[in-house]
């Protein structure tokens, strides 16, 4: 399918805003990401090199995010940042360059067996797979409580904050709210924050409040009832954090 | 670090940290529900801060251009820096920049101003104007030979000043060295009024005097033959006493003959009112010869005849 290059800055310009055009527009050039991915790695992207290809997507997603239309054409610029994530990436993994692939056959035979064979297998394969279908369904659960409110998970990571400072900030806020179910009520029936309450119970500004509503109106949600693996997941941490602050 | 896996799309993983954080990460086949240790976080654009600087930059740019022009180029050559004052005997005074460009030329003095009077130092160095004024100077007979230039330079920059004043004696030396005495500060002041006053004072010694006096009092040379004869009081150009305006210095003053008909002869002519192409014959013939022959026949009475005039 022959493209203007007109019709790609539509396509680029739309993806940037809705997570589900991007979601179209890189399966629509998958087979450019998977060439330029062969380009680098001089081989096809499969038996265990496969996560180069994930990179590269990955690289592709974060080129059309910075891509500005003044700057040039789309195409060479994502074929760019794609090499540069990869290059990236091998040095970072350049770290483990000592370490075997478990793949790796036992003895010079071919038919030999791989060394993960030899490994023993300690982990309960059915209880590993009955807590990822609970957590599963309950991520399900939370996602569409999420849709209720017009939030979707990628939403929220855009929204979450990124500053160390505003970071803690936000956590002095979830603190707070925290053993205060009525609060938590208001914000599972409304989905708005209280944010004059949270405000004035914990001194940060309403700005910052309003400005990451969405991030924190999501982990609220995960802490009322009914979602405790998530709870769980999170409470590894909160707890710590909660007894030294107070 | 665990993370949970909350979301996935083709191209990231929506994962959630143990401290609340929700990241976008690099799908490596994760499925919803799955834990993972090892993460290739999203790296977001990060934003520019072009705009800020952006607009600024031109006006910098400007700002810098318009600084390396006044201080590079209009500084060194528009702004006075110091005076070079030139004292012969009119007196001079250039203003000048710091890269000798002549800014101004101002007389202190009527001689001065008489010098500079019609001359045009525009562009001109200090070496090119000290120069061609001193040549005017001796054109102009104001500097003779063994006569002396006082150079005076004056300036805030004493490294300048005394640099100026090296050089522009070097320069009327190497050009005026063997004809005239160049010195550097003030020219006293007694000095050309004691040349001046030496001649008045006695005048008995003229001999002496007069060659000072000669080239102020420059009067075309009719002074040099006789001396100073006050006596000679006519005008042309040989001192002969004849003052007569007629064209013959024949000393006939010939004011009695005011006629101005071309012979000197008292005739004034007036009786004369021929207008004949030959009223070089027919003069006072009272022929008003109208008539092509001058025969004292006015002609008007060719009708009846001939008329007797």
């Amino acid at each position: 399918m022959v493209q203007t290059e007109h019709s790609i800055v539509a396509q680029v310009q739309a993806a940037k805003i809705d997570p589900e055009a991007a979601d179209a527009f890189i399966r629509q050039y998958m087979g450019f990401i998977r060439s330029e991915t062969v380009k680098f790695i001089h081989t096809a992207p499969e038996n265990g090199r496969e996560d180069e290809l994930s990179i590269a997507m990955l690289a592709f997603y974060e080129a059309l995010l910075a891509y500005e239309k003044s700057r040039g054409a789309f195409l060479p610029y994502a074929a760019r940042a794609i090499k540069n994530r990869l290059i990236d990436y091998y040095r970072v993994e350049k770290r483990h360059g000592n370490v075997i692939s478990l793949h790796a056959p036992l003895g010079a035979e071919t038919d030999s067996g791989e060394l993960l064979e030899t490994i023993p297998d300690t982990v309960d394969h059915a209880e590993a797979y009955e807590t990822r279908t609970a957590s599963q369904r309950e991520i399900q659960e939370f996602s569409e409580k999420l849709a209720q409110f017009g939030l979707t998970f990628s939403e929220v990571a855009d929204n979450c904050p990124r500053q160390e400072r505003t970071f803690t900030a936000c956590r002095r806020v979830l603190e707070f709210a925290r053993p205060r179910p009525e609060l938590l009520k208001r914000v599972e029936d409304t989905g708005k924050l209280p944010i004059s309450e949270l405000a004035a119970g914990t001194g940060v500004e309403r700005k910052t409040l309003e400005r990451h509503r969405k991030y924190l109106v999501a982990i609220l949600l995960a802490f009322t009832n009914g979602y405790e693996i998530i709870r769980g997941h999170l409470c590894q941490i909160v707890p710590a954090k909660g007894g030294d602050g107070k | 670090m665990n993370y949970l896996v909350m979301e996935i799309h083709p191209a990231y993983a929506v994962v959630l940290d143990e401290e609340g954080r929700f990241l976008k990460v690099a799908n490596l086949r994760y499925q919803v529900g799955q834990t993972v240790e090892k993460i290739v976080e999203l790296q977001l654009p990060q934003k520019r801060s072009l705009p800020l600087w952006k607009p600024l930059s031109g006006l910098v740019g400007l700002a810098a251009c318009l600084c390396l022009v006044f201080f590079g180029y209009y500084q060194p050559n528009f702004t006075p820096y110091g005076a070079l004052r030139i004292q012969i005997n009119p007196d001079v005074e250039l203003t000048l920049s710091r890269n000798d460009r002549v800014l101004e030329l101002e007389g202190l003095n009527p001689d001065g101003q008489d010098l500079i009077a019609g001359y045009d130092f525009g562009g001109k160095g200090r070496e090119d104007v000290t120069g061609e004024l001193v040549e005017r100077a001796i054109d102009m007979g104001y500097l003779s030979d063994g006569e002396t230039v006082s150079i005076t330079v004056s300036s805030p920059d004493a490294g300048w000043q005394a640099r100026q004043e090296q050089e522009a004696l070097e320069d009327l030396e190497e050009r005026y060295g063997q004809a005239i005495v160049i010195q550097i500060g003030p020219a006293p002041e007694e000095l050309p009024v004691t040349e001046v006053v030496i001649p008045v004072t006695p005048p008995a010694s003229a001999s002496s005097s007069e060659q000072a006096a000669a080239p102020i009092l420059d009067d075309g040379g009719a002074t040099g033959d006789s001396g100073s004869d006050y006596g000679d009081t006519d005008y042309g150009p040989s001192a002969d006493g004849d003052s007569d305006y007629g064209p013959n210095a024949d000393g006939v003053t010939d004011y009695g003959d005011t006629d101005y008909g071309p012979n000197a002869d008292g005739v004034t002519g007036y009786d004369s009112s021929d207008y004949s192409p030959y009223g070089g014959e027919a003069t006072n013939d009272g022929d008003t010869g109208y008539s092509p022959y001058s025969d004292g026949d006015t002609d008007y009475a060719s009708r009846n005849g001939s008329a007797d005039a």
